[in-house]
């Protein structure tokens, strides 16, 4: 009996894992002995930092879209249909289309999304760059924008420990707001303020997620005239009046509300029953070594729709997919898992329009903050435009 | 004076001077400074706008390379798999969408080839 492993999602998690997992077990598939399906609710794959660049003019959005089967190699069979039901006491995912997808090993790489309507008015009143429609309506403000306030947010999931959907982000968004006010000769005419919630991760009243970078901002955010303030957790805004105000009893008014919203696991992951995160956010108890969701033996997990306290980054799932595939292909052979995932994520933060900012950390080590370079920056351009693809191809 | 200097001095420190102080007597260290000069020139004199170009031929050829590796691939698995085909075994392959898709492709990269020659 050929061994059946299904991948639920086709972003950049599950497409990493389906390409390395047919490299890996390639002998296994030449003799007909495993056969890897992909099931993703869209044809197309999105390279999601993209967006940011969207945000600022500096891209379309067209160049960071492909089509997804030409993304996997073709020992992976490819279709799409949205995953509706998890049972994992049978080992099958139900799809919209009716059709059961029994496995023998499951990945379930279905990311995370954003649920603005969980602060009121934020909907209506706020923006962001997590999506390309959000990123386009924030891109045709900015070009409006003459004069003003533009208000910087971020949100974080109520589950304890647990980040936002890349952890840097916003940081990169505020400095690159900064050079491109100041490209467009604006800068003086518009304030920016960075504001952070009191709670983030291990951090109180910071303006990052680690203290080290905590430490450091005040001091970057100061030499490009950038205010910043702790201890502002977004409560509600008042979309009339353009109004934020903060669970800690302050209110501050903007032009331009660029938050960072709240994130939640994909819908048929919250519905599982399989999470127990608190607010019905859907997290998966995920095993911070194996990378099992924890009680189930044959189902894994990786990238934005885990419950550990690393980024939810394209940075972290690279390390992730090396220990997930390694640990399939070792249960395959040996009946065990052989590899641990020590909370390693590696990224290149865009830390304005010019300035490149290599990071790394793991479970044990903060990021230690480095200087910014226009090598970084060239650097971060090769990923955004090409070497992602081939990392997503299993090729890097 | 020297003295102080000298114990104020971490390891690291005197390392590097070691290393150095070699580099400077064998005179190679002006080969270093040179190196480093160009490297330097070049990201000074690189563009956005030229990385942008140089990245998207890396990823052309990138991406050559992976649809190639996967025809390849699966193309010696399938003959391994079956027998040469016959005439009418070469019909019927021909009436499968996905070869004449890839047919149709090769025919178009022939005339694309063609048209710059
Ligand atoms: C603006 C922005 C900037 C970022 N910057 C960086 C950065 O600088 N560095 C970095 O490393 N990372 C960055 N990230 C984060 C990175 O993009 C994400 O962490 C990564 O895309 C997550 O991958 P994933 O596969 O877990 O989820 P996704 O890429 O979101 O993929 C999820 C997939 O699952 C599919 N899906 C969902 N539900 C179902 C269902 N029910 N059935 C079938 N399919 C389903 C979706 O269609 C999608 O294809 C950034 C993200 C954003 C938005």
């Amino acid at each position: 009996m050929k061994k059946q492993i299904l991948i639920v999602g086709g972003g950049t998690a599950g497409t990493m894992t389906a390409n390395n997992l047919a490299n890996k077990l390639m002998p296994e598939i030449n003799r007909g002995e495993v056969e890897i399906t992909m099931i993703s609710d869209s044809k197309i794959h999105v390279y999601r930092p993209g967006a940011m660049y969207v945000a600022f003019h500096k891209a379309a959005g067209h160049e960071f879209i492909r089509d997804q089967r030409s993304l996997l190699m073709l020992e992976v069979d490819f279709i799409v249909d949205k995953a509706v039901e998890i049972n994992a006491k049978s080992n099958y995912v139900k799809g919209k289309s009716g059709t059961k997808y029994n496995y023998d090993y499951l990945v379930l790489a279905t990311g995370c999304e954003v649920a603005a309507d969980r602060i009121p008015g934020l909907q209506e009143g706020g923006d962001w760059f997590y999506s390309y429609e959000g990123a386009k309506k924030l891109a045709k403000k900015f070009a409006a924008l003459k004069k003003g306030r533009v208000l910087v947010t971020v949100n974080f999931p109520k589950t304890p420990n647990i980040p936002h959907q890349c952890g840097i982000a916003p940081v990169e968004t505020t400095m690159m707001l900064h050079d491109y006010l100041t490209e467009k000769g604006i800068r003086d005419d518009i304030e920016i303020i960075y504001t952070y919630p009191t709670k983030s991760q291990a951090v109180e009243n910071g303006l990052f997620l680690q203290a080290p970078t905590s430490d450091v901002l005040p001091m970057i955010f100061d030499s490009i005239n950038v205010k910043h303030k702790t201890s502002f957790t977004l409560a509600k805004v008042d979309p009339k009046t353009k109004t934020a105000y903060s669970e800690e009893g302050e209110k501050m008014e903007f032009d331009i509300l660029m938050s960072t919203p709240p994130f939640i696991a994909a819908e048929v992951i919250r519905k599982s029953g399989l999470s127990k995160a608190l607010d019905d956010e859907g997290w998966l108890p995920t095993d911070k070594k194996t990378l099992k969701v924890k009680g189930l033996d044959n189902v894994y997990t990786l990238g934005d729709t885990v419950d550990l306290s690393v980024s939810k980054a394209g940075g972290t799932i690279h390390n992730q997919v090396d220990v997930l595939v390694d640990n399939i292909a070792a249960e395959m052979r040996f009946g065990y898992p052989t590899e641990s995932y020590d909370g390693k994520v590696i990224a290149i933060a865009q830390m304005g329009l010019q300035c490149g900012m290599p990071l790394w950390y793991d479970y044990e080590e903060d990021v230690k903050p480095t200087p910014c370079s226009k090598l970084g920056s060239f650097v971060r351009l090769g990923f955004n435009k090409s070497l992602y693809w081939a990392a997503a191809r299993g090729m890097l | 004076m020297s003295e102080v200097i000298q114990t104020k001095k971490s390891a690291e420190m005197q390392e590097i001077e070691d290393k150095m102080t070699m580099l400077v007597q064998t005179g190679r260290i002006d080969n270093l400074i040179d190196l480093l000069a160009v490297v330097s020139d070049q990201i000074e004199m690189t563009t956005t706008p030229i990385v942008e170009k140089m990245v998207h031929s890396i990823d052309n050829i990138a991406t050559a390379g992976f649809v190639t590796e996967n025809a390849v691939r699966y193309a010696k698995r399938e003959s391994a798999k079956n027998e040469i085909p016959s005439l009418f075994g070469m019909l019927k392959l021909l009436k499968d969408e996905d070869t004449r898709k890839g047919l149709a492709f090769m025919l178009n990269l022939t005339k694309g080839i063609g048209k710059q020659m």
